[in-house]
Parts: structure tokens; sequence; C-alpha cells
């Protein structure tokens, strides 16, 4: 039993580092400086 | 550790100067590398023990030529120097410069002297001034740049010490400017100045000249009050530079002497070799053969240590842990996840210790220079070998890297090719097959084989790029040219250091950034792999034994053929089934497949997860990752899975297909559109699947 807990509790860390990493990003305020460039 | 106490030191310098080996040699491997806030330059940090017990925050600051900021990097250093609030404003300002490139790296020294921040003058490479017949005369050069010098030599680790007692002493370096710039325009400045009594006269300027809006001045305001036309800004900006080049002839004519009597240079007899237009590529070509060839000779031993270690790793996790589910997670899941990861440091440190030492060397840049001459025949701008060369390490920086291309089109146009080049992470990918498909045998007692694939692997991707642009030159029509210039920096016998530094660091991002995401994947596939729906799976202990009653199976076979059975009716089992029609014609399984699909967020995750999987499918733990994959048998057709036709297809597909979330999303951010990463996906992934499976139905 405590076995599967902590398996199940690996497992829920992986899925939301997984998340984190691909759906969760921090958005930037800053462009390259080139006005013509295409970057917002 | 990063202080408040502690003195903040920013090292700045023109690039190839040796800023970096200087940061070496001060901070060893007291470093940290992160980014800067929201956007993905490199910031590095390190920290240095002082003369009496002082401490310092060395912050390395990106290669700029000078304080008109044409790049993001540039932007980087400028918005640093004008941001007193910045935790990491400088206390003290250390501009690296090559001392034989004095004249062209002191025109950045003197912008920084206009900020009004101590500043000391390092001039680096002393120990080739005998060599070139340089001679300084550093109290008069002092007293000329109201600063301190320090002659260093970051190769030969001299006047550091020196370099670090000054430091401590920066309290007393002269704040004041060298020259007044500001005469170009006498009225304007002065204007300036009364109407911003409290700013300083040269952060005014650079927030009226630059393209960023730097963070403590309402650029709107100054531009509101004084306005001149972009052109007359231009202009100034013109007689500004002229300004202190004359200054800095008029104080180099007494400063430095050279005497080409006792100069002694080889450099212009091995460019004209290295550069040539049949030996310079011919040696290329060699000196790229033989790095391919000792990574595949040298990897092997280590390579096959940590894969045996970790296979006797989850031996020893299944004897000594109590039995269960989270055992079976460590054995089968973890174990071989964090080996299917550790096992290619190897290989990658050799790929970034070989191109490190060509960087280090100078040639990189020769390198730069000959290839430019090709890229030009389709299309491309020069500044786009940057990024196709810096896409061997990944293409995520290397697209970055595309900023500096003036020309919109050409911009576009190297972001869309530079993820053909073979990049690190195709490597694990690369070396697992090849060292299965690809006989391990010497063509003329020289050449091996695998090598001599890796090599072909890499010219290919590098020649799709080159043919694409090619294509999307024609498609798009580039209009305008740019001008490519690149310097060639002095050769150089590569410092151990430097080059060391440099491959911890590659290995560590390799580790820690691709490694983490390997790992959490291979949990999640574990689970997927160990779980399913239906009677088929939870009943197949009973629907093994009923189907072999008349031909009983051995305990080892029976546990293979439950593992087996329970694989395949798993979540991750029914989710490759369903895709298997579509990937069975390239000479792939369904367990390819999951592998295919779970390397999309990154390429490296396909060893990683056939890794789990065959672990899952096999009851026998001893097993390396390599062996498993060896021993894999297609059940309908009897063949081994991976064999030649299924190994090149492979080779092929991951050579040519996207496969890389990360360079989706950077894509996108550098586009700002869905049109172009979703265009490179759609054409990236259709061209590897039509080459794949051609490859496969010639050779099968």
């Amino acid at each position: 039993m405590i076995q599967e807990i902590l398996a199940f509790g690996i497992l829920i860390l992986a899925i939301a580092f997984l998340i984190k990493k691909y759906f969760w990003k921090k958005k930037s305020d800053k462009n390259c400086g080139d006005d013509d460039c295409g970057c917002a | 550790m990063l202080s408040s106490h502690n003195i903040n030191v920013a090292l700045i310098g023109n690039p190839n100067v040796g800023k970096t080996s200087v940061f070496n040699q001060l901070t060893g491997l007291n470093q940290q590398v992160g980014n800067y806030p929201g956007i993905t330059v490199e910031k590095k940090i390190g920290f240095c023990k002082l003369p009496n017990n002082y401490k310092a925050n060395i912050l390395d600051l990106p290669g700029t030529y000078s304080l008109n900021a044409s790049s993001i990097d540039e932007n980087v250093v400028i918005e640093l120097l004008l941001n007193k609030n910045d935790k990491l404003y400088p206390d003290v300002a250390l501009v690296v410069t090559d001392v034989e490139n004095l004249k062209r790296n002191l025109l950045l020294f003197t912008q920084i002297k206009d900020l009004e921040i101590p500043t000391i003058l390092v001039i680096n490479m002393a120990d080739r001034m005998e060599y070139k017949g340089i001679s300084l005369d550093i109290p008069f050069l002092e007293e000329k740049l109201k600063t301190k010098i320090a002659l260093v030599s970051s190769r030969k680790g001299t006047g550091i010490e020196e370099l670090k007692q000054l430091i401590v002493n920066y309290k007393s370096i002269p704040k004041e400017p060298c020259l007044n710039a500001s005469v170009i325009d006498e009225e304007y400045f002065e204007a300036l100045r009364k109407t911003f009594p409290n700013q300083l006269l040269y952060k005014l300027w650079l927030v009226i000249t630059q393209d960023v809006n730097f963070l403590n001045l309402d650029r709107n305001e100054i531009r509101n009050s004084y306005t001149k036309s972009h052109s007359d800004l231009k202009r100034l900006q013109q007689k500004e530079t002229i300004k202190r080049y004359q200054f800095i002839n008029d104080v180099l004519k007494e400063g430095l002497k050279i005497d080409l009597n006792s100069a002694k240079d080889f450099r212009a007899i091995l460019d004209r070799v290295l550069t040539h237009k049949v030996w310079g590529y011919a040696i290329f070509f060699f000196i790229l053969f033989g790095i391919f060839q000792s990574i595949f000779e040298w990897s092997k031993i280590p390579m096959d240590f940590i894969d045996n270690t970790f296979a006797s790793f989850s031996v020893m996790a299944n004897e000594n842990l109590a039995p269960g589910v989270l055992t079976n997670l460590i054995a089968q899941g973890i174990i071989p996840g964090i080996g299917g990861i550790l096992i290619f440091i190897p290989q990658i440190a050799f790929l970034f210790m070989f191109i490190s030492i060509l960087e280090e060397s100078g040639y990189m840049s020769r390198v730069v220079f000959l290839m430019d001459k090709i890229m030009r025949k389709f299309g491309l701008s020069g500044k786009s070998i940057v990024p196709l060369i810096s896409g061997t390490a990944c293409a995520i920086p290397a697209i970055m890297a595309t900023r500096n291309i003036e020309n919109w089109k050409e911009r576009l146009i190297t972001i869309l090719v530079t993820p053909f080049t073979t990049c690190s992470a195709r490597l694990p990918v690369y070396a697992i097959i090849i060292a299965l498909v690809i006989p391990e045998k010497r063509v003329f007692g020289i050449i091996n084989m695998q090598g001599l694939t890796l090599m072909l692997l890499y010219l290919l991707g590098f020649g799709m790029a080159i043919f694409s642009a090619y294509i999307l030159n024609k498609i798009l029509k580039i209009k305008g040219k740019t001008y490519f210039i690149v310097e060639m920096p002095n050769y150089k016998l590569p410092m151990f250091k430097n080059v060391a530094i440099n491959v911890i660091e590659k290995t560590k991002a390799f580790i820690f950034g691709a490694g983490k995401i390997i790992l959490a994947i291979s949990i999640v596939l574990w689970f997927l792999a160990s779980y399913g729906p239906g009677e088929k799976f939870k009943n197949a202990e009973k629907i093994v034994i009923e189907k072999n009653l008349a031909k009983p199976l051995n305990h080892s076979e029976l546990q293979n053929a439950i593992a087996s059975q329970k694989l395949e009716n798993s979540y991750i089992g029914l989710m490759g089934k369903t895709i298997e029609p579509a990937i069975s014609p390239l000479g792939y399984d369904w367990k390819i497949g999951v592998a295919i699909i779970s390397s999309f967020a990154a390429r490296e995750v396909f060893v990683g997860t056939l890794a789990t999987i065959y672990s899952v499918g096999d009851s026998d733990n001893d097993n390396t990752i390599k062996n498993r994959m060896q021993a894999e048998i297609n059940p309908e057709t009897g063949q081994k899975i991976f064999n030649f036709a299924s190994g090149i297809s492979l080779l092929l597909f991951y050579a040519f297909a996207m496969q890389c979330a990360s360079t989706i999303a950077i894509t996108k951010k550098e586009t700002n559109s869905w049109k172009w990463p979703l265009g490179q996906l759609i054409f990236m992934s259709g061209l590897a699947y039509l080459v794949a499976l051609i490859a496969f139905q010639i050779l099968k």
C-alpha cells in the first residue's frame, strides 16, 4: 500500500513537471530591438 | 554565492578578446549559468576571492563592440550599465581588450568611461607582445585614459593577481570620462544637460539613440523635448564615433609601439592554407572526419560501462527492495530512465570538447569564412553560418542567434532550416541505432564504419538545411542583400581550462535540462506500460498459460510471455497498436511508434522510452538497453526489429523530422506567428516520413 502511494506520488510529480515545462510558460515582454524583424 | 556585500564586477569587452578566459581565471568553477529574465541570452555569474578577505561577484556580460546596440545581447549590456537599481549594477567595470586590437577595443572602453563607472582596462594576451613586437607605455596610457591598467595573459594566468588587487582598490579609480564627446554638438548637449540636470549626459544620449527603451527613463519625454530627425541622430552618432577614434589614435600614437622587424607572424601563412579554395575544404573535411571517428572510438568503453552499471543497479534494486509497485517503478522505470540519459555523456562530452577546441584555437572563424562562399550560392546570408554551426549543439540558441541577421527574409529562412542541423539531442538516437545496425568494422584498416555513418548523418542534416534554404529562397523571393563581416581571431593553443569548463557546462545542461524531461517521461511511460484496461491485461497470466497448454513453458519463458502479453495490452501498448498501421511501412513496430510519439517532446527521449518499454516487457533485469533492443524480434516476420533496413529508415527519420516541441515554441516566438512553425513541422515530418518509407522499402 505504502509502495503504491509513493509510486503514484512520483507519477503525479512527473506529470506536474511536464505540464509546467510545456504548458506553463512565462510570458516575455521584450523584443529583439529590431523594428522590422516580426517579433513582438 | 551572490551577496550584496561582495564587490560587483562587470566583465565587458568585444567578442574574441578572451573575456571568458579572464572570467574563468578569476572564478574557476565557481560559476552559475542562467538566463536574463524574459530572454534567452546566457547570463554567467562567478564568484571570486580577492586579497584582504574581499569577495567579488563577477558578471560575464555578452560580447559587444560598442554601446550602440544592434542586438539583444548588446541591449543586455546597456540595460545593466544604465540601471543603478539592478542588484548586479557594477561597482567596477573591467573592460577586457586584446593587445593586438587595442585601437578597436578602446572604443567600447571610452563609452563605458562616459557612464562614470570606475573602469579598469584589462589588456589581455600580453604573452603575445614580444612575439608581435608590441610595447606599451602603461603609465602614459593610464594617465590619458584616466584608468588603471592590468596587463594579463589569461592563457598563462599572468597578471590575474594584480588584477584582483586593482578590483579591491576600485574606489581609487577615477570615474571621470577620458574625453569630452559632447563637443560634436555643444548646443544640443548643453540644452539636454540643462533640462535633465540630474541625469548623466551620456546616459540621455544612449536612451535617445538606441532602439530599446531602457528601464528608468522616459524616452518619449526626452525625444519630445529635443527632436532631431533620425538622419541627424545617425550623423551625430557617426561624429561621436569619429571623435572617439581620433582620441584613441592620439593616445596610442604615444602609448603603443609596434616593431615590425621583431614580429614573427605565421598567421598569414596559416590563413592562406586554411581558407584556401581547395585545401581549406579538404582540411575541414579531414578534421570533421577525425572528430566523428574519435567520438565513436573513445566513447565505446565508458558507454558500455555506464550501460552495464545501470543494468546491475536494476538487478540490485529488485533483489534488495521489498517487492511491490514502487520497486518495479524504480527497477524498470527510474533506473533505466536515468541510464538512458547518462549513457550519452561520453559522446556529448567528446563532441563539445572538439567544438570547443576548434573555437578556442581560432579555426572555427576560418570555417565560417570558408563556408560563407558556399552559402551565398544557395541564397543564404553569410551570417546564417553561425546559427547553422551552433545548431550542432541545440536548435534553440541557434534560432535565437539569427537575431543578428538584418534582412527579415534571410533571417526567416535561417530560422526555418536550422532544425535540420544535427543537434546534440539527435546524437543519442544516432548512437544507439548505429551501434545496432552498422557493423563495427574498419575499412582500409583505419576507417571506422560507425564513425563514418555518424559523419554522413551530420553532413546530410547540413546539406538538407542548405537545400531547403535554396528552395525557400526561390519561393520567398528575398529582396536586398546583407553583408557578412567575420572577425578572424588569432590562432591560439586551446586552453585546457576553457575547454574543460565548456564541456562540463554543456554536459550539465544536457543532464539537468533534457535529463529531467527524459526521467519524467520515463516515469509516466512506466505507468502506461504497467497498467492497462480490460480483461486481456488483467488475466494476462491465465491467457498465456491457456495458450501454451499443449507445450508448457519453463519459468523464464512463462514470465517473459506474461510480461509481453501485459505490455501489448497496457495503455501504451494499445496506443502503439493504434498507430502501428501508419508506421509499419517504415519498418517500425508499435514499440518504436510509442518511442517516436514520446520523443516529440525531445528527441533524446526516444532511447529512454525504448529502455523503459523493453524493461517492462522483459523479466530479465540484467540486460543492457542495447542487448534488449538487439534481441527484439518481429513475431510476424521472425526478423530482428532493429535490422539494417529499419535502422537506416529510423536514422533518416530522425535526421529530417522536427521532433522537438521547444524548437516549435522558439520558432513561434521568433516569427510571432503559428504559420511558420506549423509549416516547418508539417514539411519536416512529411519529408522524414517519405524518406524513411523509401529507404525501408528499398533496403528491406
